[in-house]
């Protein structure tokens, strides 16, 4: 029985199908948005479905000169980890579907998996397109990730736990984006710069490098990484809506908040400029890092 | 200073190298010089500080003369100087290269070399520019014995694809024939170190179509329709251009309704060109927003050329000896409300530009070029005066109906990106200003005079101003139905020089935005022939394109 619902939970709920086809509707949500915000018409809602099973029913093209196995397996590692993550994240609302003291931590490296694996493939496919993508998807990672992760951390201290249900039992309580603001904001802009949304999407900055890391991906593998970056996508909402905007709730009511998540995220899209890679790791380390690191001292302090 | 006085002074600084001075028109000088003295005389002429080199020309007499020419165009506001360097056809022509003085002169001596087989000495990069690297040795396109079936391609070793692999640190990013920044076909390879760019290179060509030597079989009226199709963005001044220079060569006058309308299209042109190039720019910086919203509101200036002319792209509103349509009272009211329009909107953009933090991050400091350097490189147009360099060919030498409705010169001392959209945008507005003028103060008059179908003697240059620089015409005229020779020198080719050259230094992140910076069209670059294999069934005539189409309808 324990089996079966583990498998159950990995393949179908929370993880698994529901969260792709979730995935791709906040990948909708979010094309739509940011193209009514740039005065275009924008995608209809089965397109990121439709763009995946183009992509799917596609050949896939290796370059010469990489490594197979690490072609076709990052694609797959990426995705697993991305859905692994799911299963400790109360995914649309609804309580995660496992939990232990700690997870918070397992999660958020699960999360940067999907990055790692971005940055590996690029320097693999010895593309010169994906080695200068893949050099700055992971400066990039270095940059956003500790602020990121301190970010989440603040929550969790005011809670005293590392285990994300037991914080977000103390969120929905306690509105977390009044008591730190500051907080709240770098969780935001740090999960656009780990979705590498713009601004932060010099890694894949296509007028200097095509596609960046994934350039040499076609077919199968390309369409593997859409996925787990569109389900990492529903994961960070939920990550900093269930920690700052009051906790879970009712499931209905929580959709909505992600959504108000997006619509801010989707207008900061189209109103900020591509930042320049040094530009993107100064402004994190000079300001996103400090920032973040004062809010937790404050906490310390405070407590 | 006037033209004569500075005519005056060209011919007192070559006086000891010319061997006969001329003047064909009032505001040219023709000095023919010796081969050996061409290095000496350009250098006379950059030390005292006189004008720009603004093309070369290259001109086949044919064979009965035995003789080529390379005609060396500086100009200095409304004067010309040419340096005339007769060179023999036989044998192997030489000349000295004056790219060591003239940085851009590097792009006309391979241009020169590789379509008439004038072999310049010293000239940093003497491989094709334009033509293709199968081109076979020894067969010059603009020579008069010239035939397509000499030009049958051979097999060579060149490496195809650029090498792969990674050198340390270092490696080649090749942008281009086909790349997300480019919307035209042209090759850049930039050396970087990391993310700092420490080398580059270009290649042009990959749509030239041969317009300059198809100008050649095609009579005057027809070359007008040849030549507006070179570029679809300035289409009008390419028309302009010709048909001043043609007017001017059959001493025909063109009346002041038709030469203010001329001017009155040029201004919506000018709009449209600079609208679009705001949204590539931005763009190119990530800010597809801005993209967006300036593209949306290019459509009016289109659907108000559409309205004027009938078309969007090719207006062909002008025609040898005056314009094809009129404005009526209709068409000026429309023309002011979306002047109304478009102000409100550039003084939004001017806004956004100089006061968006995140933008200004990407524009402010980056690719700056002083006017000592816009100088030395050559720079026209909005690159120029982005970095405080007063040239306009609307303001220093006035064509058509600029004498009457004048345009005000817009500079930015700063030359960096920024410098840049102020400039254009600035630009704008004083085009609109000029086009409400144009519509309320429309001369009275005919449109348009009769046009001669046969041209007298005679050569003569042609300078219009397009939204991206100085766009130079000689024509050359036998007295036939067609040109003998016409040579076009576009604004684009000039301003690569500052481009290839201030990239080094720079992140790759900034390149896209620098190479946006100046505006590149590479429809304009690229003009010349095209190859017909005959063994490759890639390549059809338009019989049997047509034939094929036929074909597949029926099968289908």
């Amino acid at each position: 029985m324990e089996t079966i619902l583990a498998i159950t939970s990995i393949m179908f709920f929370p993880a698994g199908i529901s969260l792709i086809l979730g995935g791709m509707l906040y990948e909708w949500a979010d094309r739509k948005l940011v193209a009514r915000f740039q005065n275009r018409i924008g995608p209809r809602w089965f397109q990121p479905l439709a763009d995946t099973i183009k992509l799917i029913s596609k050949e896939e093209i290796q370059p010469l000169g990489v490594n197979q196995a690490l072609f076709f397996g990052l694609p797959i590692v990426a995705l697993a980890g991305a859905l692994t993550a799911a299963l400790y994240v109360p995914i649309f609302g609804l309580q995660p579907a496992h939990s232990f003291p700690g997870d918070l931590i397992v999660t958020l490296y699960l999360l940067s998996l999907l990055t790692m694996c971005t940055g590996l493939a690029g320097w693999n496919s010895d593309s010169r397109f994906s080695i200068v993508g893949a050099t700055r998807t992971l400066t990039q990672l270095f940059a956003y990730e500790a602020p990121f992760l301190l970010a989440l951390l603040g929550p969790a201290m005011a809670a005293d736990s590392w285990q994300i249900s037991k914080i977000v039992a103390y969120t929905q309580t306690h509105w977390m984006i009044v008591l730190q603001p500051v907080g709240f904001v770098i969780a935001l802009i740090g999960l656009m710069g780990k979705l590498e949304l713009p601004p932060f999407d010099a890694p894949e900055a296509e007028t200097e490098i095509v596609a960046g890391a994934l350039t040499e991906y076609s077919g199968r593998g390309l369409a593997l990484f859409h996925i787990g970056k569109s389900v990492e996508m529903v994961i960070g909402v939920t990550l900093v809506t269930a920690f700052y905007l009051g906790g879970l709730g009712n499931p209905l009511i929580f959709l909505a908040k992600t959504l108000g998540l997006l619509l801010v995220m989707a207008f900061l899209q189209s109103v900020l400029v591509r930042l320049r890679i040094d530009q993107t790791v100064g402004m994190w380390w000079r300001a996103g890092a400090i920032l973040a690191l004062l809010q937790i001292l404050a906490l310390i302090v405070l407590k | 200073m006037n033209t004569e006085a500075r005519l005056q002074r060209a011919k007192e600084i070559l006086a000891p190298f010319a061997r006969e001075t001329l003047t064909p028109e009032a505001n040219r000088v023709d000095v023919v010089i010796d081969a050996a003295d061409l290095t000496k005389a350009t250098a006379a002429l950059k030390s005292a500080d006189w004008g720009y080199l603004s093309a070369i020309t290259g001109m086949d007499l044919g064979p009965d003369a035995g003789q080529l020419e390379a005609l060396y165009h500086f100009c200095d506001a409304a004067a010309v100087t040419s340096l005339r360097v007769r060179l023999p056809r036989e044998g192997q022509p030489e000349i000295d290269s004056v790219a060591d003085q003239v940085p851009v002169a590097s792009f006309y001596e391979r241009e020169l070399s590789e379509m008439l087989g004038v072999t310049v000495v010293g000239t940093p990069d003497p491989t094709h520019l334009f033509l293709p690297d199968d081109w076979p040795d020894g067969v010059f396109p603009i020579r008069r014995d010239f035939k397509i079936e000499d030009a049958a391609p051979v097999e060579r070793d060149t490496p195809k694809v650029p090498e792969q692999g990674r050198m340390g640190n270092k490696f080649i990013v090749p942008i281009g024939p086909q790349h997300p920044a480019l919307k035209e076909p042209g090759h850049f390879e930039f050396a970087v170190d990391g993310e700092i760019i420490t080398g580059a290179r270009m290649r042009l060509g990959y749509v030239h179509r041969g317009i300059e030597k198809a100008t050649e079989q095609r009579n005057w009226i027809q070359n007008l329709y040849l030549l507006e199709r070179i570029c679809g963005i300035c289409s009008h001044t390419h028309t302009s251009a010709y048909a001043q220079g043609a007017e001017k060569l059959a001493q025909v006058e063109v009346p002041m309704r038709a030469q203010a309308i001329r001017e009155l299209v040029a201004g919506l042109e000018r709009i449209h060109s600079h609208l679009l190039w705001l949204g590539v720019a931005a763009h190119e910086a990530g800010f597809d927003t801005l993209f967006m919203y300036s593209w949306r509101d290019r459509e009016t200036v289109m659907s108000l050329l559409e309205e004027l002319t009938g078309n969007r792209v090719n207006y062909s509103i002008s025609i040898l000896g005056g314009v094809k349509q009129d404005i009526g009272l209709e068409q000026s009211r429309s023309i002011h409300k979306a002047m109304d329009y478009l102000e409100e909107r550039i003084r939004y953009y001017l806004d956004v530009v100089t006061s968006d933090a995140m933008f200004l991050q990407r524009t402010r400091g980056i690719g700056t070029m002083s006017r000592d350097e816009a100088i030395l490189y050559g720079a026209l147009g909005p690159t120029a005066r982005a970095s405080g360099l007063e040239r306009d060919v609307r303001v220093d030498a006035p064509y058509g109906a600029y004498p009457k409705f004048p345009v005000s010169l817009i500079t930015d001392e700063r030359g960096d990106l920024e410098a840049k959209f102020v400039v254009r945008l600035k630009e704008l507005l004083v085009s609109c200003f000029t086009i409400r003028t144009i519509v309320d103060n429309l001369p009275t008059g005919e449109l348009a005079v009769r046009f001669p179908r046969k041209v007298p003697a005679g050569e003569t240059v042609s300078r219009v101003e397009a939204p991206r620089g100085e766009a130079f015409y000689f024509i050359k005229s036998e007295g036939g139905e067609s040109p003998t020779r016409l040579k076009i020198r576009t604004p684009s080719l000039c301003n690569w020089t500052s481009v290839l050259n201030k990239a080094v230094g720079h992140q790759l992140a900034d390149v896209p935005m620098m190479i946006a910076g100046m505006d590149p069209c590479f429809s304009c670059n690229d003009r010349m022939v095209t190859v017909r294999r005959k063994d490759d069934s890639q390549t059809m005539t338009w019989a049997q394109l047509r034939a094929y189409g036929i074909e597949k309808y029926k099968s289908r």
